[in-house]
C-alpha cells in the first residue's frame, strides 16, 4: 500500500479518539452540510482508515478471498475492501440524517416495490420484512417507519451484550444510534437473547396489530441456539442459520418480503427494493431456503455492502470461515 | 387439560427424546424445550385449543414453566370453562 509505518503507528494511537469524534462531532456536523459534500468527506475518512488501520484491511481482504475464493482476485478484493471501509463511514452519516422526519435521508433514498409491501398489508395480517446485516439496514427501517409503515425491528443492540461492558459505553450508544433510529420505530427493538422466551410472542403482536416486523436472517447463531440452526446453502458453503422468520411467518400468516438497500457509486444516493412475497411453502428449509438465497443473491451483487466481511468471529460461527468453534458470541464491535 | 398440553409439547416441542414421558411439572424453560419460537407455537396452540386470550403482561415464566403452571394460568383465564377443549389436534 506504501504507506509510512510511523503513521500506521500514529493512526492506530489516534483510532479511538478519532472514531469517538467522528461519531460525535465530526459526523453529525457532515451531515448538516449538502449531501455530495458529507458524503465525500465521509468516504475520505473512510480511506484513511482503510490505509491507516492495516490489520483490519488485511483481515478484511483476507475474509473476502476466503469466502470467494478464486471468484476473487488480490486486487479486487483490495478495492472491495477499501469499499467496505468508505460505506462503513457513509452509513454514519445516513444515521445523522435521520433527524427530524428523516427527510435529509429520504431525498437520496428510491425505494422500489413500495406496492409489495402496501399489498402485504392489506391482508391485515401484518408483514414481515427479511433482511441481512447489508447495507444501511437499520436506517432504512427506520426510513420506511418514516414513510408511514409501522415498524418493529427484531435484533439486539451490539452494545449491550458484551460480559463487562461499561454502562458508559452503553449510554453513549444509545445516545448516539439507538436513540436515532428508534425515533422511526414504531416499538423498541424486539431483543432475542436466551431466556427471553416472549420474543416471538411480542413480533407476533406486532404482525396482528397488522405492523410491519423486520429480522436479519443471516445473524449467526448463539451456542444456546445451534439445535435449531439449519444447514443452508449460502455464499458457496453451508451455513449455520436459524429459519426462525419462517416460523413466525407460518405462525402468524404473515407474508414474508425481502429487503435489501445498496448504495450507487456516488455513495450518497441509495435504492431501497423491496421484494414480492417470498413462498413459504414445503418444508422449513425450502422456505428458509429462499429467503437465503436472496441474501446471497443481494451480497454476490453487492459484496461490500455486507457487514460481516469485518467481523471474523461471525464468519466462523455461520460456517463460512474455517476456525474455532468457540468463536465470539455475538458481534462485539458494531462500529468503526 | 393437562393431557392435551402435555400430549401437544411431548409431540411438538420435545426435541430430545431423553425427556419423555414428560412430568407435569417438569421446568420447559431449564430442559430447555420452550425457547421463543416454541412458546409462541404453544400459545397459538392454546389460544386456538382453549378459546382464551394469552396477554403480552401474562407471558412470564411463572405462567408457562410448566404444564401445571400453564394449565392453572389458563383455569384463571377461563374460570369455569377450564376443561372444554375445543377439538383435539
Amino acid at each position: 500500500m506504501g504507506e509510512r509505518p510511523g503513521l500506521i503507528r500514529v493512526g492506530r494511537l489516534l483510532r479511538p479518539v478519532e472514531t469517538i469524534a467522528y461519531w460525535l462531532v465530526v459526523a453529525p456536523l457532515l451531515a448538516l452540510l449538502p449531501a455530495a459534500l458529507a458524503y465525500r468527506a465521509a468516504c475520505w475518512r473512510g480511506d484513511w482508515t482503510f490505509r491507516y488501520w492495516p490489520e483490519k484491511r488485511h483481515e478484511v481482504v483476507r475474509n473476502l478471498r476466503q469466502v470467494f475464493g478464486d471468484e476473487l482476485g488480490q486486487d479486487e478484493a483490495e478495492r472491495l475492501a477499501r469499499d467496505i471501509f468508505r460505506i462503513r463511514t457513509c452509513e454514519v452519516i445516513d444515521l445523522m440524517r435521520l433527524r427530524g422526519r428523516a427527510r435529509p435521508l429520504r431525498g437520496l433514498v428510491e425505494i422500489r416495490g413500495r406496492d409489495h409491501l402496501d399489498a402485504a398489508l392489506a391482508g391485515g395480517k401484518g408483514a414481515i420484512l427479511c433482511s441481512a446485516h447489508f447495507g444501511s439496514y437499520m436506517c432504512a427501517f427506520s426510513l420506511l417507519h418514516a414513510g408511514g409503515f409501522p415498524v418493529t425491528s427484531i435484533g439486539r443492540w451490539w452494545w449491550n451484550y458484551p460480559p463487562g461492558q461499561s454502562s458508559v459505553i452503553r449510554r453513549m450508544w444509545d445516545l448516539i444510534y439507538a436513540r436515532r433510529v428508534l425515533r422511526h420505530r414504531q416499538r423498541p427493538n424486539i431483543e432475542p437473547w436466551p431466556g427471553r422466551v416472549q420474543v416471538a410472542v411480542q413480533a407476533a403482536a406486532a404482525l396482528r396489530a397488522n405492523e410491519v416486523v423486520t429480522i436479519c436472517s443471516d445473524a449467526p447463531p448463539l451456542d444456546a441456539e445451534r439445535d435449531r440452526a439449519i444447514a443452508v446453502p449460502f455464499l458457496g458453503r453451508q451455513a449455520s442459520l436459524l429459519p426462525g422468520v419462517v416460523t413466525l411467518a407460518r405462525l402468524t400468516d404473515a407474508p414474508v418480503l425481502m429487503l435489501f438497500a445498496h448504495r450507487s457509486a456516488d455513495y450518497r444516493h441509495q435504492v431501497l427494493e423491496i421484494s414480492p412475497p417470498v413462498p413459504m411453502q414445503g418444508d422449513t428449509a425450502a422456505a428458509f431456503g429462499h429467503c437465503v438465497a436472496a441474501m446471497d443473491t443481494a451480497i454476490r451483487a453487492n459484496p461490500a455492502e455486507w457487514d460481516f466481511w469485518f467481523e471474523p468471529g461471525d464468519l466462523v460461527r455461520l460456517g463460512l470461515l474455517p476456525g474455532i468453534s468457540h468463536a465470539p458470541a455475538v458481534r462485539y464491535s458494531g462500529a468503526q | 387439560m393437562e393431557e392435551v398440553i402435555n400430549d401437544y409439547i411431548s409431540r411438538e416441542l420435545v426435541q430430545d427424546a431423553s425427556l419423555l414421558p414428560l412430568g407435569n411439572a417438569t421446568s420447559l424453560l431449564e430442559t430447555g424445550i420452550l425457547d421463543s419460537l416454541s412458546l409462541l407455537r404453544l400459545v397459538v396452540f392454546v389460544q386456538r385449543q382453549f378459546l382464551v386470550t394469552v396477554d403480552d403482561v401474562d407471558l412470564v415464566p411463572e405462567h408457562f414453566d410448566s404444564v401445571d403452571d400453564i394449565c392453572a394460568y389458563l383455569r384463571s383465564r377461563q374460570g369455569g370453562r377450564a376443561g372444554q377443549a375445543v377439538g383435539h389436534g
